[in-house]
């Protein structure tokens, strides 16, 4: 059990511009913390501190409340489950997953019975005696968070563990380690930047980048009430759509904020209706198995609609409106991006927001 | 393993008879009577070997060939592997700088270093031993320099990943980064020994105590001594040529099925 603290921490390659701008977390005991983010924000980088694998420099790293900016990896108590599993070619599975314990010292008898306990756990006791080179990705992917299972770490560091397998395998391993997760009880910082996985697995998400951390706070809270554009952007599929309020019609909003709004809380319309709506026109229709999205051309831009099964469609070129309940709708700053607070509860409200907004 | 292409296979039998002719007729050469052979009658006779372990010592050769060509094997490997590590993963003021040092001795001939290390051995007062034999050889740029480049080509997540495990640098180097570059290592081994095996200046400029003679250093002996009629015993000479070719065929044929097996190793990943 370990609970991790970051206090501005900053990082600059040697050769090249600052990575990491002043990130500051707060992670509990036994909690499972996903950091997403756009490629290149720095997220590998973050996990490489925690581990110990590059010098942290600027700010502090607490693990257990006692500074950690300059305790070596093995001191840290810290397992890390790499992007391409790393796992050793020379060794068999059952060497690999051991490996730490021997290192540790040990004895062999027990470490062996430490390491098959851990592979039947992730269905690997037939695959002891291969070398990973005649693994598939799913085995080598088990057999990667077997190595770290074995030596019953209190903290897990993962790096886009399930990048690498295919979709049905990722999904698979989504809930396996969930559940490992629910058995160890252990803290995991979980790399990723599929934001389904984030989502669905995390305790908490830290949205970051550009090496700023956007928003850290439980799935709900980052999907309902994103702090900016970016992250509201960045998580949810298909993707919030954006429009600026004058573009909004039969919205007497004031102008100059940005509305956002999710696909699903767009209703579909043939003809005007009466509350707030987009006029659009059907560029293309997508079924993905239990609804279908609408990407249509409005006056705002390219705009995504979901609509369940069932409903009538419409056909390519058709002119539609498309209607946003307006508690539904999240205004941001149209210049910093900053999401503008306002209460969720009616029409009016919200039409008094906007014009405070645009205040 | 069939051959698929007969012309091929063609190819390379006659490349291996002209590869083995010559050594066959000299191995066939060491077991004829000095007159058998010059008169051309056919004999057998194992009085070659005995007279070049005898009478010319080279049994004791042999075992000084087999101690300063292993010593160096061993003690080069270590250094030139240790020195490839360092130059691989870590920078350190001056890394580069002496990274460059080492590949400029690849372009410096032997001969330009002989006299001052002739100098440098003689005032340690170490003429005349094993060690004055060995000692100038550890040091191998070229494995040095070969080494790094094939450890460069490990991945590095490969090392974090047993840091991670609890490895220290030097548990890293031999549990992880020796068993994966073994292929390479061996190879630079062969190396190694092959040419420590050959050298002939360094032993014959270090060493005047024939007691410290190495296989080459004898060998040529052989031909400044007068067999009686002034010519060179040439079947006395093949004797102690196949003595000296031997080991290293032999330790060949070892290595070489270890370097297969690595190299498959290797591959899979
Ligand atoms: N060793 C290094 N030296 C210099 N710059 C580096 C180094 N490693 C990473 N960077 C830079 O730091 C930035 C952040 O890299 P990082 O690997 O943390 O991104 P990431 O968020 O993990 O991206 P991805 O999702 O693609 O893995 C990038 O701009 C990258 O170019
Ligand atoms: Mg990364």
């Amino acid at each position: 059990m370990s609970a991790i603290t970051l206090k501005d921490i900053r990082k600059s390659y040697d050769d090249g511009p600052q990575v990491l701008h002043g990130v500051s977390m707060d992670i509990g005991d036994g909690e499972f913390i996903v950091i997403v983010g756009p490629s290149g924000c720095g997220k590998s980088t973050l996990l490489r501190l925690l581990a110990g694998l590059d010098p942290c420099k600027e700010g502090e790293l607490l693990i257990d409340g006692r500074r950690a900016n300059d305790l070596p990896p093995q001191d840290r108590d810290i397992a890390m489950i790499f992007q391409n599993y790393a796992l050793y070619p020379h060794m068999t599975v059952l060497e690999n997953i051991a490996f730490g314990l021997e290192l540790r010292k040990v004895p062999k008898i027990e470490r062996i019975a430490r390491a098959r306990d851990v592979a039947e756990t992730l269905q690997l006791t037939p695959y002891l005696d291969r070398k990973p080179g005649a693994l598939s990705g799913g085995q080598r992917q088990r057999v990667a968070m077997g190595r770290a299972m074995a030596r019953n770490s209190s903290t897990f560091l993962m790096d886009e563990p399930l990048s690498n397998l295919d979709n049905s395998l990722r999904v698979a391993m989504r809930t396996e380690i969930k559940d490992l997760h629910r058995q160890l009880g252990a803290t995991i910082v979980y790399v990723t930047h599929d934001q389904t996985e984030a989502l669905s697995l995390a305790d908490r998400v830290a949205v970051m980048k550009d090496g700023h951390l956007q928003q850290f706070d439980t799935p709900d809270v980052i999907y309902d009430q994103p702090a900016n554009r970016f992250v509201a952007g960045f998580l949810g599929a298909p993707a919030m759509n954006f429009v600026s309020a004058e573009q909004l019609g039969g919205w007497d909003a004031p102008l100059d904020v940005e509305i956002g709004f999710r696909p699903e809380a767009l209703t579909l319309h043939h003809a005007r209706p009466a509350q707030p709506a987009i006029e659009a026109r059907v560029a293309l229709t997508e079924m993905t198995g239990s609804a279908f999205i609408l990407h249509c051309d409005s006056p705002g831009g390219r705009m995504c609609a979901v609509v369940p099964r069932g409903e009538a469609l419409p056909v390519e070129g058709d002119q539609i409106w498309l209607a946003l309940e307006p508690s539904q709708a999240l205004c941001f700053d149209p210049v910093t991006g900053v999401r503008l607070d306002m209460p969720q509860t009616s029409p009016d409200q919200c039409r008094a927001v906007l014009a405070r907004g645009a205040a | 393993m069939k051959p698929e292409n007969p012309l091929l296979a063609l190819l390379a039998l006659t490349a291996g008879v002209l590869f083995l002719s010559p050594v066959l007729y000299s191995i066939w050469m060491s077991f004829q009577t000095a007159d058998a052979y010059y008169t051309g009658k056919l004999d057998f006779t194992l009085s070659n070997y005995e007279m070049a372990i005898g009478q010319y010592n080279f049994a004791r050769y042999l075992l000084n060939s087999v101690i300063v060509s292993g010593l160096v094997t061993i003690v080069g490997l270590a250094v030139a592997t240790m020195a490839a590590f360092a130059f691989a993963r870590y920078r350190f003021p001056g890394g580069n700088l002496m990274f460059g040092a080492v590949v400029a001795t690849l372009m410096i001939p032997s001969h330009i270093t002989l006299i001052p290390n002739y100098l440098t051995l003689a005032n340690a007062g170490l003429l005349d031993t094993y060690a004055g034999l060995i000692l100038p050889a550890i040091s191998n740029g070229f494995a040095a320099f070969f080494l790094r480049q094939y450890i460069r080509g490990i991945p590095r997540a490969l090392d974090e990943a047993a840091y991670m495990d609890g490895a220290t640098p030097l548990q890293v180097l031999w549990r992880v980064i020796v068993p994966i570059a073994k292929p390479a290592i061996l190879s630079m081994g062969l190396y190694i020994f092959i040419t420590e095996w050959n050298n002939y200046i360094w032993p014959l400029v270090a060493v005047g105590r024939e007691d410290l003679y190495t296989l080459q250093i004898g060998l040529a002996r052989l031909y400044r001594i007068d067999p009686g009629e002034g010519v060179i015993n040439w079947p006395l000479v093949m004797a102690a040529s196949t003595i000296t070719i031997l080991p290293v065929l032999l330790g060949f044929i070892f290595v070489e099925r270890h370097l297969v097996r690595g190299i498959m190793m290797g591959a899979v990943k």
